[in-house]
Parts: structure tokens; sequence; C-alpha cells
């Protein structure tokens, strides 16, 4: 890692141990945010990394935006830092558009989202907002006269239908009905800017944030089997259990590696090879470790109070969120096929690319 | 845990295309891929790798070798098992045999084995696992006794790859009797000809029907005291030490991989739902290779990583079962050695081997109890 990237990481780490302790993710879930959290790291400049500062951003590329929600990850942080810079952020800035005070969120075009555009009037239902109900933007595409256009939609303006997801993180309904939008809330969206390619970048935000929770999730494991004793002896003592820390172990850093190969690969956009494979497997060790750490705790595990059920229900919640493991191999399994099968392994063993 | 995302360099990437060329040379466009290290004995093949100088790569130039660093060796090995090629006869010599003699050999060993190891004459087997003695292989009965100018061993041993081919294998036996609370006491490694009197080869039928194993029977066989691998006494260390770390290579995760090819080639119009078993083994494998790759790196960076290693060995050879029943079930089809295609008898032939591939080099068992330990300290 870049001495840049560790640092951040250092500071960022160190921000969220005093602000967001597992027991202030459980005085948070009520509303699915934390204003404290939120402030401070706005004030570090951290929701608005990986994007550029003329920009209004905080500078910063991907794999520094990727370090951070690795971190956030980790400790279940309740705000869109993800959606506000990287995802949201990151169209504003390449249409021009104005960096919003406040957090910011987006709309990746879901099978039951409606968008209209005509004349700068703006009639839009998009579902499963991250944060919405937070957010001063939500950031979504439209087209009107044959041309796309980025448009940053004012929340105040929209009906909000609360909706959360398994760790009661905000997954809001909003409907917008024929509202006038500024001058400073849309633009033309340029060549590369678009929803598959939002959508890559929530893939690969969601991973990175997979692969902080599971890093945790291994400590935790490793932790509490060690301090726990039954039969006279600490339960990490017996095989059985020792299989699943290993599990863990190795499903925590198969995630880690593909999402930080996924990340500095991104110059400056994500692959798709890259993000696909990363959510995949990011995906799929999210099940296979959270289940082997559920049986590693026991029934304290089941608790709502004890920190691990914070991580398991993200874990459980984010595998799926900008595409689940079926849809990202599905997509990467047909590239992969029309490439043909000798392009396979030239395919799988292309990793960290050189820069 | 030290698994650190890594970069080929210009000069690897050089490697690696100058490897694929030779590969799309030398294997006919209708060759059966094998499956794993242990898949095909060609001496052929081998001495032609060894020319390219891809054998023998960590072996130091004085030895005929090539003192090449773990990522490119790594880099070869990868290339040579994604293609299925036929590495049988020099591997074990090449992965297993030469470190341990530049560990642990003598000056006058390495000069007598090393130069035809790297030239790809020299083939070994390992002689450690015996009809009583499987991951417990302090538990291993083979003795030798003293005798005028070296030992007498006498034991049997099994599960010896290719011994029926090879030229020699690294016997673990008793050179001392155990003592009460020091089991791992008094064991060594003697170098054994395999065509030595008393030396009796004979085949352990596998589950595929190939003959691959055999059981090694050794009656009173006469071994030069300078056949002695290592310290005498010191077996144990040297079988479990430094080794461990080249569990972790390409022959741990893509033994399969041809599998997964050949479905392809022979399917390429995929339905979503075979779209999508494709896309989830490539992003594991992808995934894995990561893993593997920078543990070769960290051994370059003089690290040990002994944790790592046996986790990428754990979660590499489930994968290449993983993969197999993946395909099996997605292919719909009955299994048969003998007939139908390409695709089909590799599946059936990785149908019936795979249970080994967790078993040899340190079984799932092991490797998670070793793991586990790194884990907790």
């Amino acid at each position: 890692m870049s001495d840049d990237r560790t640092m951040l990481t250092e500071v960022a780490t160190g921000l969220f141990r005093d602000l967001c302790t597992p027991e202030d993710v459980v005085a948070a879930e009520p509303t699915g945010w934390s204003e404290r959290l939120w402030t401070a790291l706005s004030e570090s400049g951290f929701p608005a990394v990986s994007v550029p500062e003329e920009a209004g951003g905080s500078g910063g590329d991907v794999a520094d935006a990727c370090a951070l929600l690795t971190v956030a990850g980790r400790f279940a942080a309740p705000v869109p830092l993800a959606e506000t810079g990287l995802l949201g952020g990151w169209a504003l800035a390449a249409a021009g558009l104005e960096l919003p005070e406040g957090p910011v969120s987006v709309a990746v075009d879901r099978p039951d989202d409606a968008v209209e555009l005509t004349g700068g009037r703006f009639s839009a239902r998009l579902s499963r907002v991250p944060w919405g109900r937070r957010s001063t933007r939500v950031v979504a595409f439209a087209e009107s006269g044959g041309q796309r256009f980025v448009v940053s939609a004012p929340t105040a303006a929209a009906t909000v239908t609360p909706g959360r997801n398994l760790a009661a993180e905000p997954r809001d309904t909003l409907v917008w009905d024929d509202v006038e939008l500024a001058d400073d809330a849309l633009a033309p969206a340029p060549t590369g800017v678009d929803t598959e390619a939002l959508r890559l970048r929530g893939a690969l935000a969601r991973s990175a944030q997979i692969a902080g929770a599971l890093a945790r999730v291994a400590e935790l494991t490793v932790r509490y089997t060690g301090e726990r004793q039954q039969f006279g002896r600490a339960v990490a003592r017996f095989q059985a259990v020792q299989a699943h820390l290993v599990t863990i172990a190795e499903e925590a850093e198969l995630a880690r590696l593909a999402v930080e190969v996924a990340a500095l690969n991104a110059r400056p956009d994500p692959s798709f090879p890259d993000v696909a494979a990363a959510k995949s497997a990011a995906g799929e060790a999210a099940t296979i470790a959270a289940r082997a750490s559920h049986q590693a705790h026991g029934a304290i595990g089941m608790t709502k109070e004890y920190e691990l059920g914070q991580l398991s229900r993200r874990l459980w919640s984010w595998r799926d969120e900008f595409g689940g493991e079926r849809h990202w191999s599905r997509e990467l399994g047909r590239q992969l096929a029309a490439e043909g099968a000798d392009a396979l392994w030239p395919r799988i063993s292309t990793g960290l690319v050189g820069a | 845990m030290q698994f650190a995302p890594t970069v080929l360099t210009p000069a690897e990437e050089a490697l690696r295309a100058e490897v694929r060329e030779f590969l799309a040379a030398e294997l006919p466009a209708d060759h059966r891929p094998a499956l794993g290290f242990a898949g095909r004995h060609d001496p052929h093949f081998s001495r032609t790798l060894a020319e390219r100088g891809w054998v023998g790569m960590a072996i130091p130039p004085e030895y005929g070798g090539h003192g090449r660093s773990a990522v490119d060796r790594f880099i070869v090995a990868e290339e040579l098992l994604a293609a299925g090629a036929p590495i049988g006869a020099h591997f074990v010599a090449d992965r297993q045999t030469a470190p341990a003699l530049l560990h642990f050999g003598t000056e006058e060993q390495r000069r007598r084995f090393l130069p035809g190891i790297a030239a790809g004459e020299v083939y070994f087997s390992l002689g450690m696992s015996e009809p009583d003695s499987g991951s417990d292989l302090a538990s291993v009965r083979t003795r030798a006794t003293r005798t005028d100018g070296g030992w007498t061993v006498t034991g049997t041993k099994v599960w010896t790859s290719e011994a029926h081919n090879n030229h020699f294998f690294a016997v673990l036996c008793r050179t001392s009797p155990m003592e009460e609370g020091s089991k791992h006491a008094g064991l060594s490694q003697l170098i054994v000809d395999l065509h030595a009197p008393g030396v009796t080869v004979s085949p352990i039928p596998y589950l595929d029907g190939s003959h691959h194993f055999n059981e090694v029977a050794l009656e009173e066989v006469f071994v030069p005291g300078d056949m002695v691998l290592g310290e005498l006494g010191s077996g144990w260390r040297q079988v479990t030490s430094e080794l461990a770390y080249e569990r972790s290579g390409p022959d741990r995760w893509l033994s399969t991989f041809p599998v997964l090819r050949e479905w392809l080639r022979e399917r390429p119009d995929l339905t979503d739902a075979d779209a999508a078993v494709l896309g989830r083994l490539a992003a594991r494998a992808r995934a894995i290779r990561h893993l593997s790759l920078s543990v070769a790196r960290s051994l370059d960076a003089g690290e040990a990583p002994a944790v790592e290693a046996a986790l990428v060995k754990e979660v590499g050879t489930r994968f290449e079962q993983d993969l197999v029943e993946a395909l099996r079930d997605a292919a719909e089809t009955e299994l048969d050695q003998g007939s139908g295609s390409l695709f089909r008898a590799l599946l059936a032939e990785a149908v019936l081997t795979s249970p080994s591939y967790t078993l040899r080099g340190g079984t799932t068992e092991i490797l998670r109890s070793v793991a586990a330990k790194g884990l907790a300290s």
C-alpha cells in the first residue's frame, strides 16, 4: 500500500474507533444514521475522496476511496460514505455538476424504477436508495430528446417511503412528481458515465465494505473462541472450531485481495472483470464466513448487542446490493464465454496490472 | 497475515509470454491435458522444458540450475499446469527434492544430483507414507541400521508416486530407536536408489485405473553412508520445516482447471445458469491466485509465510474439488471414462482422482491445525 494510503487508513481508523464504537452503531440503529460521525467525516473530507479537487472533492483515487470503505465496513459505519463520493460524487464531477453539501445518494436503474425527464421537468420513482431520506441529492441517469443526462435530484422535492436493509441501513423509495429542476441539477452525461459504470462502482464499494467487515469478523471470532471456555478449555482448542477459524481467515483474505486488486487496477475507473470477480468472490466469502463465525460463536452471536450481528447483518445485505453473486458471476461468465476457451486462462491470470 | 497484492514486473510478464509461446509450439493441439502435477510422466517433455531453463529454476547455477526467484517459478508452474502439460516426471524432484538438497544436503550430494534434476533427467519420489503412517509421519517403522560403509534399510513405503519410473526416493526412516517422549528424534532421510538390490516396486491400483502409485518394499537394502540427507536424526525437522512453504504453489489450486476450459470449449453457447457457474469459478480461481502469488513474492522477500501457505493449500485444494462438482452438476451427463468428448473424459478422471487433492502433501485436517495455531498466536 502506498504511504499516503496507509496514512489515510490510519487516520480514518482512529476516527472510526473514537466515533463509531459498537455502542454507537447500536445507538444509531433506529435511524440508521450517525450525525456525529458524518460531521467528523465531512470535516476530514473523507466522503469526497476520489472526487477531483477541482470539482470540489478531496482528490485521491479509487483505491484511496476503497481503502476508506474497507475501514468503514469494519466499523459498520451508519453513513453513506460510498454513495457520496465514489458513486454520486464521481458522476456529478464528471458531468461538471456541483458537489452539494451533505450526503449524496445514487440510483442504478433497478427493475421497478422509472425515470422521466422532459424539458427540465423530472418525474421518477427510485427504490432502495441508500440513505435516500438523509441525502441532499440523489444522482440518477435520465434520457431526454435522445440525450443522456446526469440528474442531481433534490431530495427535498421528493416523497420518501422509508425502507431498510437487514442491518437497518436506510434503503428508501423516493418519488418525484413533475418537479422543475434547477440549472445546477442537470447536465449531459459524458461517455462512460452511465448506469453500468455506476453499478460497477457500487459493486466495488460494497465489496470493499464486505472485506473490511470480514477482517473484523475474523478477529472477533479468534478472540471469542480463545476466551470462551467449555469442557474445561477454550473452544478454539477443538479442531472442529479451528476449522471455522481457518475458513473465516481464508475467505476474509480472499475477498480483501480481490478488492485491493480491483481497486488498484482502477486507473482511473474500475474494470468490469476486476469488479465482477471481486463482487462474486466477496459475496460468496460473506456467506461462508458469516455462517462459520456464527457457528463458532454459538448463541452469543445471535444477540443484537454483540458486535458480530452488526457485521453479519451488513454482510447479508451488502452481498446482494449492486448485484449479488449470481448477477456478477453470470455477467463475468458471459464475457468469458464470448472471449472463448483459449482466452480463459489469460483472463484468470491477469492480476494486479503494472502502472 | 501478510498477503499483499503484487504486480508482475515486465521481466516476469516476458517470462510468462515466453512460456506460453513454448507451450503453444510444444503441445499438440489435440493433446489430452494432464490434471495437476502428477498427471503424466513424460521424460522427453521434461528434458525439453529443462533445455529452456524451466526445470531446476531454484537451483543455483553452480549446480546446473538457474537461480531464479519464487515468482519466476510460480509463473512457469502456473502456465504448465493451466495448459495441462505433462510435468509428472520432474515435478517432485524440482519442487521438493532440489530445495531439500540445497538446504540440507552435503556438497557432494548437491554436485551429484542437482545437475541431473536441473537437466530434467533425474527423477525423485517421496518416501514418507507407510501402511501404518499417514499424517502421523513420526510413527514410521522403516528402520536403518549401521553396517560397514553405510546403512541397511528395511521397511515398506506406500503411495510412492512414479517409483516404477523414477530413479531415487528420499526415505524417511528411523536411524535410532524411538525413545519415550521424543518420537520426533531418531528420524533421518536417506536417499535410496530405486533400482538397488532388495528394492521391490509394485503398483497400488488407483481409483481411476491408472498406475501412478506404488508400494516400495525395502528388504535389507544397502545405502551408502554418504546418502544420508542432512543431519542424522534431523529427518523430522527437515520434512516439516522450510519445505512447508512449498505448499502454496499453483499445483494446489490449478489441478482441475483444464476441465473448466474444455467445458467452455465444448459448450460455447452457455445458458445463464452455466455462465454463472463459469463466472463464479473464474472469480474464485482469480482470488486464490492473488493469494498464492503473494506468498511467492513474500518468499522472495525472505519471509516465512507458513500460515499463509497452509491457508492457500487448504482453500486451493478444496477449490479444485469444488470446480469438478460444479461442472458435473452443470454438464448433466453420465460419466464414462472411456467414451465421450475430451471434456467428459477429463471430468470422469477428475471425479475419480479429486479426493486425493485434499490428502496429498498434508491433509486438509492437518493444514487446518497448522493454520489455526498461527491464527491464534
